[in-house]
């Protein structure tokens, strides 16, 4: 039976990273707002996860914004671009972490199963 | 599996976690935020695709336009209705999305999004949740304190005593409808649980306690705590634990399981009763008894010694002792192997091992006196 919750929020925490590695590779304006938006939502989604690691999920989630965010205002006012490509890959590294993060709980979350 | 298997033998009563109060209400408070996660996803959604959509539309990705786009997005879901404030060559295609972006949106973000977040804050309970964290947060630390089950009259009066000294207690109730009842009498620490089951218990700090006493109107409620707590503090020295009992047999059930005192409320108002009628009740002697019982700040108090096999003093007459000059204690009864009591003995009287003596005293002086008897015990051992 798949969790469908489960599946949603997988699914933006991997888009975030995703989106985001595709805007460091083209650096287009529609795909940073995209990364961004989509950055936002996997934030929300690591709310209130009673789970272990949710602590540092959020935390990387919110790394990743406060890199995104900056990233999106010096792109558009087009003072810094290289640094807002510089904090994107900030905010790549980020994602990538939640992700291993996310991977490790998965793995403790079937070991806790077998234990019943 | 083996770790498994030693982690379960690890306690004598079981591998069982105590119930973590705190938690509980940390946990309520995060299902509070877990409420936020939708609306606020479909916030975030819709302004990213309304600001997608127009940069689309226009053809335009420069600051200037996308700041503008994302302005005219948020005073859309606002209902705020502010011209579009942007140079535009497409005005009609503009003017399509936004109506239809206004349709879809207006529902889906102000009237769910918005309303849902302000909805969570205002029912969300978050005072009260914060209340309950705060007080298991601080129950946790607590120790040496006394752990009472039930909330009754007994009860009631008992707690009155205990936070007039200033004793930490815990109250364990099982009836939910009780807690404003509690709440309104002012007890500090309470837990609206089952108090024969092995988490709670743990989970009120039963492993520091001094002390637990069960007070309920049934005596299987009362025997199912004692045998409980016992289970995990063996150790009737350390811990103490009184209960109450509605009729003889189940008080002497409930010793043998581990009860070190039980007190059958009835018989104890008829005893007393009697003893008002028997003894016609003067006030200065009915004060005297009453702060030997229920003394606040006790200056007068009745122990009891025991004459064991191996001290010097068995076997001596009273006045060769000389307890009241030694210590300042008076020699009240013995009692003697049998059971037989000697009130009032005379200097003359022999004390023989296994005799027990009740003095009367002030409390320091009955201290006094206790390591006197000890000392005779001690030196003559070591000898």
């Amino acid at each position: 039976m798949i969790k469908w919750s489960k599946v949603w929020s997988d699914f933006f925490i991997f888009l975030a990273l995703t989106s985001n590695v595709g805007f460091i590779f083209s650096g287009d304006p529609y795909q940073l707002i995209i990364a961004v938006g989509v950055n936002l939502i996997a934030t929300v989604l690591k709310f209130g996860a009673k789970k272990i690691l949710s602590a540092e999920l959020l935390a990387t989630a919110l790394v990743a914004d406060l890199h995104l965010i900056p990233a999106t205002i010096l792109y558009f006012t087009e003072t810094h671009v290289h640094l807002a490509v510089g904090l994107a890959i900030g905010a790549a590294v980020a994602n990538a972490i939640s992700i291993i993060m996310l991977i490790i709980e998965i793995i403790f979350e079937y070991s806790k199963e077998e234990d019943y | 599996m083996e770790k498994n298997h030693r982690r379960r033998k690890g306690k004598p009563y079981g591998n069982i976690k105590p119930k973590n109060y705190r938690a509980i209400y940390e946990e309520k408070f995060y299902d509070v935020l877990l409420q936020l996660r939708y609306p606020l996803m479909t916030i975030i959604f819709f302004t990213t695709l309304g600001i997608l959509m127009l940069m689309i539309i226009n053809q335009k990705s420069d600051g200037k336009s996308v700041l503008n786009y994302f302005f005219h997005t948020i005073i859309t879901f606002s209902t705020v209705g502010y011209t579009e404030g942007y140079d535009t060559e497409h005005l009609e295609i503009n003017r399509l999305f936004t109506s239809i972006f206004i349709i879809v949106t207006l529902p889906l973000v102000y009237m769910y999004g918005l309303v849902s977040i302000v909805n969570v804050f205002m029912n969300g309970n978050i005072e009260e949740i914060y209340r309950y964290w705060r007080m298991y947060k601080r129950m946790e630390k607590l120790n040496g304190h006394y752990i009472i089950c039930h909330f009754n009259e007994i009860t009631k009066e008992l707690m009155k005593q205990l936070k007039k000294r200033k004793v930490k207690f815990v109250l364990i109730e099982p009836n939910p409808d009780k807690e404003k009842e509690i709440r309104d009498f002012g007890v500090e620490f309470y837990v609206i649980d089952e108090p024969y089951k092995r988490d709670v218990l743990l989970g009120v700090g039963l492993e520091n306690a001094r002390g637990l006493v069960t007070a309920f109107e049934e005596n299987t409620q009362d025997i199912a705590v004692i045998v409980t707590a016992r289970l995990i503090r063996p150790d009737k020295e350390n811990f103490y634990i009184v209960a109450t009992a509605t009729n003889e047999e189940s008080a002497e059930k409930m010793k043998l399981l581990g009860a070190n005192e039980v007190i059958i409320p009835s018989f104890t108002v008829g005893r007393r009763i009697a003893s008002f009628i028997f003894h016609k009740p003067t006030p200065i002697l009915d004060r005297f008894l009453e702060r030997i019982a229920y003394g606040e700040k006790t200056d007068i108090d009745l122990i009891e010694v025991a004459i064991d096999k191996d001290s010097e003093l068995a076997n001596k007459k009273l006045k060769e002792i000389k307890l009241p000059q030694q210590t300042g204690t008076t020699v009240v009864a013995i009692v003697k192997n049998d059971g037989r009591m000697k009130i009032s003995p005379s200097g003359d009287t022999t004390v023989s091992e296994g005799d027990h003596l009740i003095l009367l005293g002030h409390p320091k002086a009955l201290k006094r006196a206790e390591e006197f008897i000890k000392k005779h015990q001690i030196e003559k051992t070591e000898v």
